[in-house]
Protein backbone atom coordinates (compact mmCIF):
# COMPACT_ATOMS: atom_id res chain seq x y z
CA UNK A 1 0.00 0.00 0.00
CA UNK A 2 1.41 3.28 -0.64
CA UNK A 3 2.38 5.29 1.77
CA UNK A 4 0.08 8.42 2.75
CA UNK A 5 0.07 11.00 5.36
CA UNK A 6 -3.93 10.59 7.37
CA UNK A 7 -4.91 7.53 7.34
CA UNK A 8 -8.05 6.91 5.18
CA UNK A 9 -11.52 5.65 6.80
CA UNK A 10 -14.11 4.95 4.51
CA UNK A 11 -17.52 4.78 6.10
CA UNK A 12 -20.47 2.68 4.45
CA UNK A 13 -23.53 3.57 6.25
CA UNK A 14 -26.96 4.52 5.02
CA UNK A 15 -27.83 6.57 8.14
CA UNK A 16 -26.81 10.40 7.50
CA UNK A 17 -26.63 11.12 11.35
CA UNK A 18 -24.15 7.61 11.66
CA UNK A 19 -22.40 9.43 8.95
CA UNK A 20 -21.50 12.67 10.23
CA UNK A 21 -20.97 11.53 13.90
CA UNK A 22 -18.45 9.49 12.30
CA UNK A 23 -17.20 11.46 10.01
CA UNK A 24 -16.65 14.25 13.30
CA UNK A 25 -15.25 12.07 15.62
CA UNK A 26 -12.94 10.10 13.24
CA UNK A 27 -11.90 13.46 11.45
CA UNK A 28 -10.90 14.91 15.39
CA UNK A 29 -9.06 11.87 15.71
CA UNK A 30 -6.91 12.46 12.68
CA UNK A 31 -8.27 10.70 9.82
CA UNK A 32 -9.66 11.53 6.49
CA UNK A 33 -13.32 9.93 6.11
CA UNK A 34 -14.55 9.58 3.05
CA UNK A 35 -18.48 7.42 2.78
CA UNK A 36 -20.34 5.34 0.80
CA UNK A 37 -24.28 4.67 1.19
CA UNK A 38 -24.43 0.91 -0.15
CA UNK A 39 -21.96 -1.77 -0.52
CA UNK A 40 -21.45 -2.07 -4.57
CA UNK A 41 -20.52 1.61 -4.13
CA UNK A 42 -18.29 0.71 -1.53
CA UNK A 43 -16.51 -1.97 -3.23
CA UNK A 44 -15.83 -0.02 -6.14
CA UNK A 45 -14.28 2.77 -3.61
CA UNK A 46 -12.49 0.50 -2.16
CA UNK A 47 -10.89 -0.78 -5.21
CA UNK A 48 -10.24 2.27 -6.53
CA UNK A 49 -8.87 4.03 -3.27
CA UNK A 50 -7.32 1.21 -0.91
CA UNK A 51 -8.31 3.19 2.40
CA UNK A 52 -6.78 2.17 5.53
CA UNK A 53 -10.20 0.58 6.90
CA UNK A 54 -13.35 0.31 6.13
CA UNK A 55 -16.34 0.51 8.85
CA UNK A 56 -19.63 -0.61 7.53
CA UNK A 57 -23.07 -1.44 8.37
CA UNK A 58 -24.27 -5.24 8.04
CA UNK A 59 -27.79 -3.52 6.96
CA UNK A 60 -26.85 -1.45 3.93
CA UNK A 61 -28.03 -1.58 -0.05
CA UNK A 62 -27.37 -3.28 -2.62
CA UNK A 63 -24.09 -5.92 -1.45
CA UNK A 64 -24.47 -5.96 2.63
CA UNK A 65 -22.22 -5.12 4.90
CA UNK A 66 -21.12 -8.77 5.39
CA UNK A 67 -21.13 -9.96 1.90
CA UNK A 68 -19.12 -6.72 1.02
CA UNK A 69 -16.42 -8.01 4.02
CA UNK A 70 -16.56 -11.31 2.52
CA UNK A 71 -15.24 -9.76 -1.49
CA UNK A 72 -12.70 -7.46 0.05
CA UNK A 73 -11.52 -10.55 1.54
CA UNK A 74 -11.24 -12.69 -1.52
CA UNK A 75 -10.38 -9.83 -4.04
CA UNK A 76 -6.35 -9.55 -4.12
CA UNK A 77 -5.86 -5.70 -3.95
CA UNK A 78 -8.48 -5.46 -1.20
CA UNK A 79 -7.65 -8.14 1.32
CA UNK A 80 -5.36 -6.20 3.11
CA UNK A 81 -7.56 -3.37 3.85
CA UNK A 82 -9.16 -4.13 7.85
CA UNK A 83 -13.02 -4.66 8.10
CA UNK A 84 -14.47 -3.05 10.83
CA UNK A 85 -18.21 -4.48 11.24
CA UNK A 86 -20.37 -1.42 13.02
CA UNK A 87 -23.73 -3.04 13.19
CA UNK A 88 -27.49 -2.35 14.94
CA UNK A 89 -27.18 -6.39 14.74
CA UNK A 90 -25.53 -8.36 17.59
CA UNK A 91 -23.78 -10.69 14.63
CA UNK A 92 -19.94 -10.41 16.02
CA UNK A 93 -20.04 -14.31 14.88
CA UNK A 94 -21.12 -14.02 11.54
CA UNK A 95 -19.02 -11.08 11.02
CA UNK A 96 -15.62 -13.00 12.25
CA UNK A 97 -16.84 -15.63 9.95
CA UNK A 98 -16.82 -12.94 7.01
CA UNK A 99 -13.29 -12.47 7.45
CA UNK A 100 -14.17 -8.84 9.72
CA UNK A 101 -11.39 -7.50 11.44
CA UNK A 102 -13.39 -6.12 14.06
CA UNK A 103 -16.98 -5.68 15.52
CA UNK A 104 -18.83 -3.48 17.01
CA UNK A 105 -22.50 -2.73 17.80
CA UNK A 106 -24.19 0.27 17.53
CA UNK A 107 -25.36 3.21 18.81
CA UNK A 108 -22.37 4.98 18.33
CA UNK A 109 -20.28 5.49 21.48
CA UNK A 110 -17.00 7.84 20.18
CA UNK A 111 -14.33 6.24 22.28
CA UNK A 112 -15.11 2.38 21.72
CA UNK A 113 -14.97 3.50 17.80
CA UNK A 114 -12.27 6.04 17.76
CA UNK A 115 -9.83 3.28 20.17
CA UNK A 116 -10.78 0.45 17.60
CA UNK A 117 -9.86 2.29 14.49
CA UNK A 118 -6.72 2.92 16.31
CA UNK A 119 -6.38 -0.72 17.08
CA UNK A 120 -6.53 -1.76 13.67
CA UNK A 121 -4.18 0.66 12.19
CA UNK A 122 -1.59 -0.20 14.95
CA UNK A 123 -2.30 -3.63 14.12
CA UNK A 124 -2.17 -3.39 10.10
CA UNK A 125 0.89 -1.16 10.34
CA UNK A 126 2.55 -3.84 12.50
CA UNK A 127 1.92 -6.43 9.94
CA UNK A 128 3.13 -4.02 7.08
CA UNK A 129 6.67 -3.68 9.06
CA UNK B 1 -37.06 -16.68 21.98
CA UNK B 2 -34.04 -14.26 22.89
CA UNK B 3 -31.20 -14.04 20.58
CA UNK B 4 -28.07 -15.44 22.83
CA UNK B 5 -25.88 -12.60 20.74
CA UNK B 6 -27.59 -9.90 21.78
CA UNK B 7 -25.87 -8.20 24.11
CA UNK B 8 -27.33 -7.38 27.71
CA UNK B 9 -29.02 -4.50 27.63
CA UNK B 10 -27.00 -1.83 29.95
CA UNK B 11 -29.52 0.35 32.55
CA UNK B 12 -29.17 3.94 33.64
CA UNK B 13 -29.76 4.15 37.56
CA UNK B 14 -31.99 6.38 39.02
CA UNK B 15 -29.97 6.22 42.29
CA UNK B 16 -32.94 5.12 43.91
CA UNK B 17 -32.89 1.19 44.33
CA UNK B 18 -36.75 1.46 44.66
CA UNK B 19 -37.41 3.70 41.28
CA UNK B 20 -34.91 0.72 39.42
CA UNK B 21 -36.62 -2.03 40.47
CA UNK B 22 -40.20 -0.23 39.30
CA UNK B 23 -37.79 0.12 35.78
CA UNK B 24 -36.93 -3.21 35.87
CA UNK B 25 -33.34 -2.25 37.08
CA UNK B 26 -33.19 1.10 35.73
CA UNK B 27 -33.50 2.64 31.99
CA UNK B 28 -32.24 1.14 29.29
CA UNK B 29 -29.23 2.63 27.52
CA UNK B 30 -29.78 4.34 24.63
CA UNK B 31 -33.48 4.93 25.07
CA UNK B 32 -35.52 8.35 24.51
CA UNK B 33 -38.11 8.61 27.68
CA UNK B 34 -40.62 11.21 28.72
CA UNK B 35 -41.15 11.94 31.86
CA UNK B 36 -44.73 13.49 32.31
CA UNK B 37 -46.49 15.59 34.74
CA UNK B 38 -48.66 18.30 35.74
CA UNK B 39 -46.20 21.48 37.53
CA UNK B 40 -45.09 20.80 40.61
CA UNK B 41 -45.43 16.49 40.35
CA UNK B 42 -41.08 15.99 40.57
CA UNK B 43 -40.68 15.59 36.80
CA UNK B 44 -37.18 17.83 37.42
CA UNK B 45 -36.62 16.19 40.83
CA UNK B 46 -36.55 12.79 39.14
CA UNK B 47 -34.41 13.75 35.73
CA UNK B 48 -31.74 15.57 38.28
CA UNK B 49 -31.86 12.20 40.37
CA UNK B 50 -30.84 10.96 37.20
CA UNK B 51 -28.21 13.56 36.33
CA UNK B 52 -26.10 13.13 38.95
CA UNK B 53 -26.43 9.25 39.61
CA UNK B 54 -24.45 9.18 35.93
CA UNK B 55 -22.60 11.90 36.74
CA UNK B 56 -18.91 10.05 36.89
CA UNK B 57 -16.90 10.45 34.01
CA UNK B 58 -16.13 14.13 32.47
CA UNK B 59 -15.42 12.84 29.70
CA UNK B 60 -18.66 11.47 29.06
CA UNK B 61 -20.81 14.70 31.24
CA UNK B 62 -24.52 14.57 31.22
CA UNK B 63 -26.20 17.46 30.17
CA UNK B 64 -29.60 19.00 31.43
CA UNK B 65 -31.09 21.33 28.68
CA UNK B 66 -33.66 24.29 29.61
CA UNK B 67 -35.85 25.67 26.90
CA UNK B 68 -38.93 27.99 28.02
CA UNK B 69 -40.15 26.83 31.02
CA UNK B 70 -37.89 27.89 33.90
CA UNK B 71 -34.74 29.72 33.80
CA UNK B 72 -31.80 28.00 34.24
CA UNK B 73 -30.70 29.63 37.66
CA UNK B 74 -34.05 28.49 39.03
CA UNK B 75 -33.47 25.12 37.91
CA UNK B 76 -29.90 24.81 39.15
CA UNK B 77 -31.17 26.57 42.81
CA UNK B 78 -33.84 24.94 44.01
CA UNK B 79 -31.58 21.23 42.63
CA UNK B 80 -29.28 22.14 45.33
CA UNK B 81 -32.05 21.69 47.46
CA UNK B 82 -31.21 17.97 46.92
CA UNK B 83 -29.20 15.28 48.66
CA UNK B 84 -27.97 14.13 45.61
CA UNK B 85 -27.09 17.55 43.87
CA UNK B 86 -22.88 18.19 43.71
CA UNK B 87 -21.72 21.53 43.03
CA UNK B 88 -18.38 20.35 42.57
CA UNK B 89 -19.39 18.00 39.47
CA UNK B 90 -20.79 21.72 37.72
CA UNK B 91 -19.08 22.84 34.50
CA UNK B 92 -16.74 18.59 34.20
CA UNK B 93 -19.25 15.73 34.51
CA UNK B 94 -22.45 17.55 34.86
CA UNK B 95 -23.97 20.56 32.21
CA UNK B 96 -26.35 23.03 33.04
CA UNK B 97 -27.40 24.73 29.14
CA UNK B 98 -30.14 26.83 28.61
CA UNK B 99 -31.22 26.76 24.50
CA UNK B 100 -34.33 28.98 24.94
CA UNK B 101 -32.94 31.72 23.45
CA UNK B 102 -31.82 29.70 20.11
CA UNK B 103 -35.38 28.47 20.33
CA UNK B 104 -37.25 32.33 20.21
CA UNK B 105 -35.28 33.08 17.54
CA UNK B 106 -35.01 29.78 15.28
CA UNK B 107 -37.79 27.99 16.64
CA UNK B 108 -38.15 24.29 16.85
CA UNK B 109 -35.61 23.42 14.06
CA UNK B 110 -33.14 24.66 16.27
CA UNK B 111 -33.30 22.02 18.60
CA UNK B 112 -31.55 19.04 16.26
CA UNK B 113 -28.57 21.12 15.52
CA UNK B 114 -27.87 22.07 19.10
CA UNK B 115 -28.22 18.40 20.03
CA UNK B 116 -26.05 17.59 17.80
CA UNK B 117 -23.18 20.17 18.62
CA UNK B 118 -23.31 19.09 22.45
CA UNK B 119 -22.95 15.59 21.45
CA UNK B 120 -20.00 16.38 19.21
CA UNK B 121 -18.46 18.98 21.50
CA UNK B 122 -19.47 16.89 24.87
CA UNK B 123 -19.81 13.03 24.05
CA UNK B 124 -23.04 12.92 26.49
CA UNK B 125 -24.18 9.67 28.46
CA UNK B 126 -27.22 11.41 29.58
CA UNK B 127 -29.44 14.32 27.78
CA UNK B 128 -32.62 16.20 29.67
CA UNK B 129 -34.80 18.47 27.91
CA UNK B 130 -37.09 20.31 30.31
CA UNK B 131 -39.19 21.43 29.00
CA UNK B 132 -39.96 19.50 25.78
CA UNK B 133 -43.55 20.33 25.73
CA UNK B 134 -42.63 23.67 24.81
CA UNK B 135 -41.88 22.28 20.71
CA UNK B 136 -45.80 22.55 20.48
CA UNK B 137 -46.43 26.05 21.56
CA UNK B 138 -43.01 27.42 19.13
CA UNK B 139 -44.15 24.99 15.92
CA UNK B 140 -45.44 26.45 13.19
CA UNK B 141 -47.61 23.44 12.18
CA UNK B 142 -47.78 19.50 13.45
CA UNK B 143 -45.91 18.79 10.84
CA UNK B 144 -42.77 20.93 11.49
CA UNK B 145 -42.93 18.94 14.92
CA UNK B 146 -43.20 15.73 13.03
CA UNK B 147 -40.33 16.42 11.28
CA UNK B 148 -37.76 17.66 13.78
CA UNK B 149 -38.91 14.83 15.78
CA UNK B 150 -37.69 12.14 13.48
CA UNK B 151 -33.87 13.99 12.91
CA UNK B 152 -33.79 13.90 16.55
CA UNK B 153 -34.95 10.35 16.95
CA UNK B 154 -32.82 9.18 14.38
CA UNK B 155 -29.95 11.57 16.51
CA UNK B 156 -30.58 10.07 19.48
CA UNK B 157 -30.37 6.79 18.31
CA UNK B 158 -26.97 6.78 16.00
CA UNK B 159 -25.42 8.27 19.05
CA UNK B 160 -25.28 6.10 22.62
CA UNK B 161 -26.97 8.44 24.77
CA UNK B 162 -29.99 7.87 26.84
CA UNK B 163 -32.51 10.89 26.75
CA UNK B 164 -34.83 12.16 29.45
CA UNK B 165 -37.52 14.49 27.66
CA UNK B 166 -39.57 16.18 30.87
CA UNK B 167 -43.06 17.47 30.01
CA UNK B 168 -46.29 19.04 31.56
CA UNK B 169 -47.98 16.17 29.78
CA UNK B 170 -51.23 15.14 30.27
CA UNK B 171 -53.41 11.67 29.48
CA UNK B 172 -54.42 12.85 26.38
CA UNK B 173 -51.67 13.89 24.97
CA UNK B 174 -50.39 10.82 24.69
CA UNK B 175 -53.31 10.17 21.76
CA UNK B 176 -52.37 13.56 20.79
CA UNK B 177 -48.33 14.26 20.20
CA UNK B 178 -45.87 12.19 18.44
CA UNK B 179 -43.42 12.24 20.72
CA UNK B 180 -44.71 9.68 22.72
CA UNK B 181 -45.44 7.30 19.69
CA UNK B 182 -41.28 7.84 19.29
CA UNK B 183 -40.40 7.37 22.86
CA UNK B 184 -38.70 4.43 24.16
CA UNK B 185 -39.95 4.59 27.66
CA UNK B 186 -43.24 7.14 29.09
CA UNK B 187 -43.06 7.73 33.28
CA UNK B 188 -45.73 9.38 34.91
CA UNK B 189 -45.83 11.11 37.60
CA UNK B 190 -49.63 12.11 39.15
CA UNK B 191 -50.32 13.72 42.27
CA UNK B 192 -54.38 13.18 43.50
CA UNK B 193 -55.67 14.57 46.39
CA UNK B 194 -57.17 12.14 49.08
CA UNK B 195 -59.51 13.76 51.88
CA UNK B 196 -56.96 16.44 53.53
CA UNK B 197 -54.00 15.02 51.89
CA UNK B 198 -52.24 14.52 48.59
CA UNK B 199 -50.61 11.30 47.47
CA UNK B 200 -48.24 10.70 44.42
CA UNK B 201 -47.82 8.29 42.42
CA UNK B 202 -45.53 7.06 40.15
CA UNK B 203 -46.54 4.84 36.81
CA UNK B 204 -44.72 3.58 34.02
CA UNK B 205 -47.02 3.45 30.45
CA UNK B 206 -44.43 2.02 28.36
CA UNK B 207 -40.80 1.13 28.59
CA UNK B 208 -39.74 -0.75 25.55
CA UNK B 209 -36.77 -3.48 25.53
CA UNK B 210 -37.33 -4.36 29.41
CA UNK B 211 -39.79 -5.46 31.62
CA UNK B 212 -41.27 -2.89 34.85
CA UNK B 213 -43.51 -3.07 37.70
CA UNK B 214 -47.02 -2.43 36.46
CA UNK B 215 -49.48 -0.22 37.68
CA UNK B 216 -49.05 2.86 40.59
CA UNK B 217 -46.31 2.92 42.81
CA UNK B 218 -46.78 5.72 45.69
CA UNK B 219 -44.02 8.23 46.38
CA UNK B 220 -43.33 11.09 48.96
CA UNK B 221 -40.59 14.07 47.72
CA UNK B 222 -37.96 14.46 50.37
CA UNK B 223 -34.34 15.87 50.31
CA UNK B 224 -33.10 12.75 48.82
CA UNK B 225 -35.75 13.20 45.90
CA UNK B 226 -38.48 10.83 45.25
CA UNK B 227 -38.75 8.28 47.67
CA UNK B 228 -40.54 5.72 45.89
CA UNK B 229 -42.76 2.76 47.37
CA UNK B 230 -43.03 0.05 44.58
CA UNK B 231 -46.24 -1.83 45.03
CA UNK B 232 -46.39 -5.11 46.82
CA UNK B 233 -47.02 -8.00 44.22
CA UNK B 234 -47.27 -11.70 45.00
CA UNK B 235 -44.00 -13.60 45.13
CA UNK B 236 -42.98 -15.26 41.74
CA UNK B 237 -42.15 -18.74 43.98
CA UNK B 238 -45.95 -18.89 45.67
CA UNK B 239 -47.66 -21.73 43.82
CA UNK B 240 -44.30 -23.92 45.00
CA UNK B 241 -43.74 -22.88 49.05
CA UNK B 242 -43.97 -26.04 51.59
CA UNK B 243 -46.27 -25.45 54.10
CA UNK B 244 -44.92 -25.82 57.82
CA UNK B 245 -46.82 -29.25 59.60
CA UNK B 246 -45.80 -27.68 62.78
CA UNK B 247 -48.71 -25.59 64.60
CA UNK B 248 -48.41 -21.91 66.15
CA UNK B 249 -50.17 -21.68 69.28
CA UNK B 250 -52.48 -18.71 69.92
CA UNK B 251 -52.09 -17.77 73.44
CA UNK B 252 -55.38 -17.71 74.28
CA UNK B 253 -56.07 -20.63 76.94
CA UNK B 254 -58.62 -23.06 75.07
CA UNK B 255 -58.68 -21.60 71.41
CA UNK B 256 -55.98 -23.89 70.06
CA UNK B 257 -58.03 -27.10 70.91
CA UNK B 258 -60.99 -25.15 68.47
CA UNK B 259 -58.41 -25.87 65.94
CA UNK B 260 -57.41 -28.84 66.94
CA UNK B 261 -54.51 -28.01 68.15
CA UNK B 262 -53.37 -24.50 66.94
CA UNK B 263 -53.24 -23.40 63.14
CA UNK B 264 -50.74 -24.39 61.11
CA UNK B 265 -47.38 -22.11 61.04
CA UNK B 266 -47.37 -19.85 58.02
CA UNK B 267 -50.70 -19.65 58.16
CA UNK B 268 -52.97 -16.24 57.89
CA UNK B 269 -55.52 -16.18 60.91
CA UNK B 270 -58.50 -13.09 60.64
CA UNK B 271 -59.96 -11.96 63.62
CA UNK B 272 -63.47 -9.83 63.19
CA UNK B 273 -65.76 -8.68 66.24
CA UNK B 274 -66.96 -5.58 67.14
CA UNK B 275 -65.04 -3.15 69.11
CA UNK B 276 -64.51 -3.89 72.75
CA UNK B 277 -64.61 -7.69 71.24
CA UNK B 278 -61.22 -8.71 72.14
CA UNK B 279 -59.38 -8.56 68.82
CA UNK B 280 -56.40 -6.39 70.16
CA UNK B 281 -55.80 -8.36 73.05
CA UNK B 282 -56.42 -11.34 71.16
CA UNK B 283 -53.13 -10.04 68.87
CA UNK B 284 -51.36 -9.40 72.04
CA UNK B 285 -51.63 -12.59 73.34
CA UNK B 286 -50.42 -14.20 69.93
CA UNK B 287 -47.37 -12.09 70.27
CA UNK B 288 -46.81 -12.94 73.36
CA UNK B 289 -46.97 -16.67 73.02
CA UNK B 290 -44.66 -16.23 70.11
CA UNK B 291 -42.19 -14.49 72.35
CA UNK B 292 -42.31 -16.98 75.39
CA UNK B 293 -41.13 -19.73 72.08
CA UNK B 294 -38.38 -18.02 71.73
CA UNK B 295 -39.62 -16.35 67.79
CA UNK B 296 -39.18 -12.77 66.60
CA UNK B 297 -42.32 -10.68 66.44
CA UNK B 298 -43.59 -7.62 64.67
CA UNK B 299 -46.50 -6.40 65.68
CA UNK B 300 -48.33 -3.25 63.67
CA UNK B 301 -50.64 -1.08 65.08
CA UNK B 302 -52.92 2.17 64.04
CA UNK B 303 -54.67 2.96 67.12
CA UNK B 304 -52.35 2.84 69.77
CA UNK B 305 -48.15 4.16 70.10
CA UNK B 306 -45.53 2.02 70.62
CA UNK B 307 -45.53 3.15 74.78
CA UNK B 308 -48.79 1.95 75.12
CA UNK B 309 -48.68 -1.48 73.50
CA UNK B 310 -45.21 -1.94 75.04
CA UNK B 311 -47.73 -0.89 78.49
CA UNK B 312 -50.56 -3.83 76.95
CA UNK B 313 -47.97 -6.17 76.27
CA UNK B 314 -46.86 -6.33 79.94
CA UNK B 315 -49.77 -6.57 81.53
CA UNK B 316 -50.44 -9.92 79.46
CA UNK B 317 -47.06 -10.72 79.11
CA UNK B 318 -45.35 -9.84 82.31
CA UNK B 319 -42.26 -7.68 82.04
CA UNK B 320 -39.82 -8.59 79.08
CA UNK B 321 -36.11 -8.85 79.68
CA UNK B 322 -33.88 -7.73 77.60
CA UNK B 323 -33.26 -10.59 75.04
CA UNK B 324 -37.11 -11.09 74.67
CA UNK B 325 -37.49 -7.17 73.98
CA UNK B 326 -34.28 -7.49 71.02
CA UNK B 327 -36.98 -10.36 69.49
CA UNK B 328 -39.88 -7.95 69.47
CA UNK B 329 -41.08 -5.16 67.14
CA UNK B 330 -43.30 -2.33 67.35
CA UNK B 331 -44.30 -0.58 64.16
CA UNK B 332 -47.17 2.43 64.86
CA UNK B 333 -48.04 3.93 61.42
CA UNK B 334 -51.05 7.28 60.82
CA UNK B 335 -52.97 5.30 58.80
CA UNK B 336 -54.66 8.93 58.04
CA UNK B 337 -51.49 10.61 56.84
CA UNK B 338 -49.56 7.25 55.34
CA UNK B 339 -50.31 5.25 51.88
CA UNK B 340 -50.54 1.86 52.63
CA UNK B 341 -47.48 1.51 50.06
CA UNK B 342 -45.32 2.97 52.53
CA UNK B 343 -46.43 1.15 55.63
CA UNK B 344 -46.38 -2.02 53.94
CA UNK B 345 -42.95 -1.24 53.00
CA UNK B 346 -41.96 -0.58 56.52
CA UNK B 347 -42.94 -4.06 57.44
CA UNK B 348 -41.27 -5.94 54.39
CA UNK B 349 -38.23 -3.64 56.05
CA UNK B 350 -38.73 -5.13 59.21
CA UNK B 351 -39.25 -9.15 57.69
CA UNK B 352 -35.88 -8.06 55.90
CA UNK B 353 -33.87 -6.79 58.33
CA UNK B 354 -34.07 -10.52 60.43
CA UNK B 355 -36.40 -13.18 60.41
CA UNK B 356 -39.95 -12.68 61.57
CA UNK B 357 -42.16 -15.74 62.61
CA UNK B 358 -45.18 -13.82 63.68
CA UNK B 359 -47.08 -10.49 62.47
CA UNK B 360 -50.01 -9.15 63.97
CA UNK B 361 -51.66 -6.56 62.20
CA UNK B 362 -54.15 -4.15 63.99
CA UNK B 363 -56.19 -3.33 62.30
CA UNK B 364 -56.93 -4.29 58.57
CA UNK B 365 -59.90 -1.60 58.79
CA UNK B 366 -57.58 1.10 59.08
CA UNK B 367 -55.24 -0.31 56.22
CA UNK B 368 -58.41 0.32 54.14
CA UNK B 369 -58.19 4.22 55.16
CA UNK B 370 -54.51 4.31 53.84
CA UNK B 371 -55.55 2.46 50.70
CA UNK B 372 -57.93 4.67 48.96
CA UNK B 373 -59.65 2.24 47.43
CA UNK B 374 -61.22 -1.84 48.28
CA UNK B 375 -58.98 -3.20 45.01
CA UNK B 376 -55.85 -1.82 45.88
CA UNK B 377 -56.66 -3.25 49.49
CA UNK B 378 -57.04 -6.30 47.77
CA UNK B 379 -54.19 -6.66 45.74
CA UNK B 380 -52.09 -5.62 48.85
CA UNK B 381 -53.78 -8.20 51.21
CA UNK B 382 -53.24 -11.07 48.66
CA UNK B 383 -49.84 -10.70 47.95
CA UNK B 384 -48.75 -9.50 51.41
CA UNK B 385 -50.61 -12.79 52.35
CA UNK B 386 -48.78 -14.61 50.11
CA UNK B 387 -45.38 -12.96 51.16
CA UNK B 388 -45.81 -14.26 54.27
CA UNK B 389 -46.81 -17.73 53.69
CA UNK B 390 -43.61 -18.23 51.37
CA UNK B 391 -41.44 -16.64 54.40
CA UNK B 392 -43.11 -18.77 57.00
CA UNK B 393 -44.09 -16.03 59.16
CA UNK B 394 -47.36 -16.98 61.05
CA UNK B 395 -49.67 -14.16 60.58
CA UNK B 396 -52.63 -12.71 62.43
CA UNK B 397 -55.00 -9.78 61.13
CA UNK B 398 -58.02 -8.07 63.26
CA UNK B 399 -60.98 -6.56 61.37
CA UNK B 400 -63.81 -4.61 63.11
CA UNK B 401 -67.05 -5.61 62.11
CA UNK B 402 -70.40 -3.91 63.11
CA UNK B 403 -72.10 -6.71 66.27
CA UNK B 404 -73.86 -8.94 64.95
CA UNK B 405 -72.86 -8.96 61.70
CA UNK B 406 -70.69 -11.57 60.34
CA UNK B 407 -68.95 -11.26 56.48
CA UNK B 408 -71.19 -8.47 55.54
CA UNK B 409 -68.27 -5.66 54.52
CA UNK B 410 -66.74 -6.00 51.34
CA UNK B 411 -63.05 -6.59 52.99
CA UNK B 412 -64.10 -9.25 55.28
CA UNK B 413 -65.72 -10.86 51.95
CA UNK B 414 -62.89 -10.29 50.26
CA UNK B 415 -60.27 -11.15 53.91
CA UNK B 416 -62.41 -14.42 54.01
CA UNK B 417 -60.87 -16.12 50.88
CA UNK B 418 -57.47 -14.61 51.74
CA UNK B 419 -57.01 -16.05 55.01
CA UNK B 420 -56.42 -19.77 55.91
CA UNK B 421 -58.63 -19.08 59.62
CA UNK B 422 -61.15 -16.60 60.66
CA UNK B 423 -62.18 -16.24 64.20
CA UNK B 424 -65.40 -14.09 64.98
CA UNK B 425 -65.69 -12.59 68.25
CA UNK B 426 -69.23 -11.56 69.44
CA UNK B 427 -70.98 -9.39 72.38
CA UNK B 428 -74.39 -9.85 73.01
CA UNK B 429 -76.42 -8.62 75.65
CA UNK B 430 -78.26 -11.26 77.30
CA UNK B 431 -80.20 -11.18 80.47
CA UNK B 432 -78.92 -7.95 80.97
CA UNK B 433 -75.63 -8.49 80.96
CA UNK B 434 -73.22 -8.82 77.89
CA UNK B 435 -71.47 -11.98 77.27
CA UNK B 436 -68.48 -12.29 74.96
CA UNK B 437 -68.22 -15.75 72.55
CA UNK B 438 -65.89 -17.03 69.79
CA UNK B 439 -65.99 -18.78 66.69
CA UNK B 440 -64.04 -20.63 64.52
CA UNK B 441 -65.62 -20.15 61.21
CA UNK B 442 -62.90 -21.45 58.97
CA UNK B 443 -59.16 -23.40 59.46
CA UNK B 444 -57.86 -24.51 56.20
CA UNK B 445 -56.44 -27.79 56.51
CA UNK B 446 -57.77 -28.41 60.26
CA UNK B 447 -60.65 -30.05 61.54
CA UNK B 448 -61.87 -27.81 63.84
CA UNK B 449 -64.91 -27.00 66.23
CA UNK B 450 -68.03 -24.69 64.16
CA UNK B 451 -70.47 -24.21 67.72
CA UNK B 452 -69.48 -20.80 69.51
CA UNK B 453 -67.54 -20.80 72.91
CA UNK B 454 -67.54 -18.43 75.71
CA UNK B 455 -64.95 -16.07 76.41
CA UNK B 456 -63.73 -14.25 79.58
CA UNK B 457 -61.33 -11.51 79.19
CA UNK B 458 -59.36 -10.50 82.46
CA UNK B 459 -55.99 -8.29 83.10
CA UNK B 460 -54.28 -11.90 81.85
CA UNK B 461 -56.03 -11.53 78.40
CA UNK B 462 -58.62 -13.94 76.55
CA UNK B 463 -59.54 -17.26 77.44
CA UNK B 464 -62.05 -19.52 76.07
CA UNK B 465 -64.72 -20.98 78.63
CA UNK B 466 -67.60 -23.11 77.84
CA UNK B 467 -70.48 -21.52 77.15
CA UNK B 468 -72.83 -21.37 80.12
Amino acid sequence: MEKRGKAIILVVDRDPHVRELEAHFLGQAGYDVIFEQDGNGALERARELSPDIIVTEILVPGLDGLALCRQLKAGPKTRGIAVLVFSVLATAGRAAEAGADAFLQKPLTDHALVETVARLLASAKKAGT
Amino acid sequence: MSNPAATPVVRISSGSREVDEVLGGGLPENSINIVMGEPGSGKTTLAEAFLFANANDAKRPVLFLTTLSEPLEKVIRYGQQYRFFDADKIGTAVLYDSIAADMVTGGVSTLVPKLKEAIKAHSPRLIVIDSFKVIHDLAKSPEEVRLMLHEAAGLLTAYNVTVLLVGEYRHEDIARYPEFAVADGIIELARNALGSRDERYLRVFKLRGSSYREGSHAFEISSDGLQVYPRLVSPVEAASYQRSSKRASSGVPGLDAMFAGGVWQGSATLVAGPTGSGKTTMGIQFVVEGLKQGERCLLVNFQENPTQLAHQLEQIGGKLDAETRERLQLQYHSAVELPIDRIVVSIFKALRRSPIHRVVIDAVGDLAVAANDAARLHDYLYAMGQHFAVMGVSSLLTLEVDAGVEATSAIQGRLSHMTDNIVYLTLESRSGTMARSIRVAKARGLGHDLQPSGLQIDARGLQVIERS
